[in-house]
């Protein structure tokens, strides 16, 4: 075995302990928090006796808690995740479904926001100029813009005034356009000033001054070779990346009317919809530790001198 | 001897519009959408323009069905949809009147026991099966079966025994007591008549592929987004209180959900959608300005959005001064700042537009806070602490109002800081408590909230016996989270429900909210409205006595 396919085994090994781990941290969060689950779960309604009993034999709640976590555990190792009291259809199916339009809003902010960041680095690193303070207050602005606000102004602009995009587009192409650039205004900033750094830093090494040395262009300089050392970073906040897409996903989805995990899980919390919850932390911690082991993998491509350090 | 009801020839109703205004507070999350009566306040532009058939109407609702069957979903949005997706033995006019669907006639036991129905022939389910008596069992004994675990369909049937299938084309229903609101439930779209075939299926397949026998059929549902319905060609089954026959006029119907106000309201003036929802009340003025909108309005039936005061707990066991209370909110003022003249003051604990409202509270029980500060005077509250609250023994003057964060929606929480300032101004120390649903359904199953706030969407007074008759406990399924125990209450409302007397019912109605209003058992606050933005192009929309939006007859102009 090579000591690449072993930490790869040992590193695939522990993530499902996270997945695990993260699976129980949610299961205990729904245990904790106040009130009766069944009653929450009816939505405030007032069910009969009979209904009541009913649905806490079948949420499993007329058994103590280290058997129904043992339950939890056991359908969870063989790869059932449930079924969602609200919805009434198995987990894996509402997620199966609810994935992808989130996925492809995240890719097309995530594109959005790199080219953009990319061209806003390239163009202002290493330079005194008025455009540079121009883009680091604009990038200061997008940060801090909440994203509520932003889809609504891109709404009224674009979809009530201009009508150039649909309120409710769906999956269509123009439906996703205001979304993806709602949710990457917020990650523009974050991601030019990172790289503008690495830019920053590349453009003082030696190799940078023998490019130009032999008469290689400014922008060829940029393009080719410094930006290639600003993505390092981008790589490490990766996982960040993924948790802020996420995570604004369930704003953006509101404000859009999209289908999506976001809103999904936001319900399912509300609702106490435990086995939608618990499915969703399981999709989110493998989704998280399948990139991070993808993460830790490439920086030995990128990067031989990691091999050493990353056993 | 028998009452009969029977069903009226089918007039040539294709003129008679009606401008019958419903409006649903579609918002109520999980207060139940009882179809029935409604005022005739407004309505779709009275043109004489004929009725033309084609095109599909795009809705936008600020709320999603969590599921589609409708013995099981106890929301106002899921009875909007399930309206057209399933009929239901009687229908009811925009005034609450009772009228044929399914049924073509029925006759009540002397002892208002047993309902006979007489079934329509002809009618087909969307799964090509044929309507009968069968079908009338299978919903209503799905309904009341646990398994359902129904959140409100079985509540209507609260005193069903059973249906006995007599032939194909007659059913009997048993209740194990008389009922008076038996009929009006079975009109509501929480009994739609199901396919028993499709009743065999999953909850999930209930769920998510309702079968019915309405003017629409499912088509599909895309989660957060959208739902479309498609025109039966079929139908020739249209309730007596509809205005046409045979088909609907529309080709479709797609429910969008869009639960932002700005972008609802965006997509309604930008044209991208025809009829929109809960159209936020400081927006009301646009939509009255601009010439290619229209503007509707219904009052909701039921409990008017109120504050009920536990009696049964210190300091609002003292009638003094649940009464200065009562009497210290100036509520006319405070209910046009916060919305703008759209939503009417309350005067009773039922909305006007309730089957049994007693008019003759208006205007009884104006604000009087030099009246209020009398009584607390007299209960014994004279002293005053360093914020100008009032003590007793030491003990300062406090109410405290627990709210669960899904209930403070539609401005709430803005009238609630109103009330809050008015009793402060009589020395009272209202703090009213934004909670987590998990610990406000704690505190309402401890039994321990000095008041409750909020409003429940029902067609009649029977609402009253709900909310305070003794044997409606919160663990029996019932609306007294107090546990009052109040004979007088127990005697009116009980008789009321189970009498077949018309008058005796109204009388006992009227009693009981004039005897809430005497003894101070509630601070009624807001009647709730469904207020619709629709486009010009848009006719005969109507609104129910639920004030839910009836699609029906409603048709698009093809000329704009």
């Amino acid at each position: 075995m090579t000591p690449t396919a072993r930490w790869l085994a040992r590193r695939l090994a522990l993530s499902v302990l996270v997945v695990v781990g993260a699976a129980t941290v949610a299961f205990g969060a729904l245990q904790i928090v106040p009130g009766d689950p069944v009653h929450v779960m009816m939505g405030g309604a007032a069910p009969s006796p009979e209904v009541y009993q009913q649905t806490r034999h079948e949420l499993g709640y007329d058994r103590p808690l280290p058997v129904r976590y043992g339950r939890f555990l056991g359908q969870l190792l063989r790869g059932d995740l449930g079924r969602s009291y609200q919805l009434h259809r198995p987990v894996a199916e509402v997620i199966g479904s609810q994935l992808w339009p989130t996925v492809q809003l995240a890719l097309a902010a995530f594109g959005l926001a790199f080219v953009a960041a990319a061209a806003l680095a390239v163009a202002t690193a290493g330079r005194r100029s008025g455009w540079r303070r121009l883009s680091s207050a604009a990038e200061l602005v997008m940060i801090s813009t909440p994203g509520f606000w932003v889809g609504v102004l891109l709404l009224t602009a674009f979809s009530f005034r201009l009508q150039l995009f649909p309120v409710a587009g769906g999956d269509s192409l123009e439906g996703i356009v205001l979304p993806a650039v709602t949710l990457a205004l917020g990650l523009i900033g974050v991601f030019a000033q990172v790289m503008r750094e690495g830019l920053e830093r590349a453009l003082e090494q030696p190799f940078v001054l023998s490019a130009r040395a032999r008469g290689t262009g400014e922008t060829a300089v940029r393009l080719r070779h410094a930006l290639r050392h600003a993505l390092i970073p981008m790589v490490t906040l990766a996982g960040w990346i993924v948790g802020t897409l996420l995570g604004g996903a369930v704003l953006v989805e509101t404000i859009f009317s999209r289908e999506g995990l976001g809103r999904i899980t936001a319900t399912a919390i509300a609702g106490r919809d435990l086995p939608l919850v618990t499915g969703v932390a399981v999709v989110a911690a493998t989704i998280f530790t399948l990139l991070n082991i993808a993460v830790d993998l490439l920086y030995r491509v990128i990067d031989p001198r990691m091999k050493e350090v990353i056993r | 001897m028998n009452t009969r009801f029977q069903g009226g020839g089918r007039r040539t109703r294709a003129v008679r519009r009606t401008t019958g205004l419903v409006a649903v507070l579609a918002l109520a999350g999980v207060t139940a959408a009882a179809c029935g009566g409604a005022d005739n306040a407004a309505g779709t532009p009275a043109t004489d323009a004929t009725p033309v058939a084609g095109g599909k109407l795009t809705y936008a609702t600020i709320q999603e069905p969590g599921c589609l069957d409708p013995g099981y979903d106890p929301s106002t949005v899921t009875g909007v949809i399930n309206r057209n997706i399933f009929d239901s033995l009687v229908s009811q006019t925009a005034t609450g009147e009772t009228k044929p669907w399914l049924a073509t006639s029925w006759t009540v036991s002397p002892d208002g026991r047993t309902y006979r129905f007489s079934l329509r022939d002809g009618v087909r389910f969307h799964d090509g099966s044929v309507f009968d008596a069968t079908a009338v069992k299978a919903t209503f004994d799905h309904a009341v079966d646990p398994a359902t675990k129904s959140l409100y369909a079985g509540a209507l049937l609260s005193a069903y025994q059973e249906t006995r299938v007599i032939d194909p084309r007659t059913a009997e229903v048993v209740l194990e007591r008389p009922d008076a609101t038996f009929l009006q439930s079975v009109g509501t779209p929480s009994l739609g008549i199901q396919s028993p075939d499709s009743l065999r299926r999953s909850a999930e397949e209930l769920c998510t592929r309702p079968v019915g026998s309405g003017a629409f059929t499912f088509v599909s549902w895309t989660k957060n987004r959208d739902l479309v319905l498609a025109k039966n060609t079929a139908y020739q089954w249209a309730p007596d209180a509809a205005s046409h026959d045979g088909p609907a006029y529309l080709d479709g119907i797609t429910f969008q959900f869009i639960s932002d106000d700005t972008a609802r309201f965006g997509a309604l003036t930008s044209g991208q959608v025809q009829v929109v929802n809960n159209a936020p009340a400081a927006n009301i003025r646009t939509l009255k300005a601009n010439n290619s909108l229209q503007y509707l309005r219904a009052d909701s039936p039921g409990l008017a959005f109120s504050l009920l005061l536990n009696p049964t707990r210190e300091p609002l066991s003292d009638v003094r001064v649940r009464r200065a209370l009562l009497r210290a909110v100036n509520l006319d003022e405070l209910v046009t700042s916060v919305y703008f003249g759209e939503y009417r003051r309350a005067w009773s604990l039922l909305s006007p537009t309730t089957i049994g409202y007693d008019r003759s509270l208006e205007g009884t029980w104006k604000v009087d806070q030099a009246l209020a500060n009398r009584l607390l005077d007299e209960a014994g509250w004279r002293e005053r602490d360093g914020d100008g609250f009032r003590t007793k023994d030491g003990k300062r003057l406090t109410v405290v109002w627990r709210t669960g964060a899904q209930l403070d929606r539609d401005s709430r929480g803005v009238v609630a800081q109103g009330v809050q300032a008015d009793a402060r101004k009589v020395g009272i120390d209202l703090q009213y408590v934004s909670e987590d649903v998990g610990t406000f359904s704690q505190h309402i199953f401890a039994a321990d909230l000095d008041v409750w706030g909020g409003s429940y969407q029902r067609p009649d007074g029977d609402i009253l016996r709900f909310a305070f008759a003794s044997d409606q406990g919160i663990t029996k399924g019932g609306g007294n989270l107090f546990g009052l125990n109040d004979p007088t209450l127990d005697r009116l409302l009980n008789e009321a429900s189970t009498t077949t007397d018309t008058a005796v019912r109204t009388r006992n109605w009227a009693e009981a909210q004039q005897y809430i209003i005497d003894n101070a058992l509630a601070v009624p606050l807001t009647v709730g409205a469904n207020l619709v933005g629709a486009s010009d192009r848009v006719h005969g929309l109507r609104f129910e006595q639920s004030s839910n939006l009836a699609f029906f007859d409603t048709w698009l102009d093809p000329t704009r």
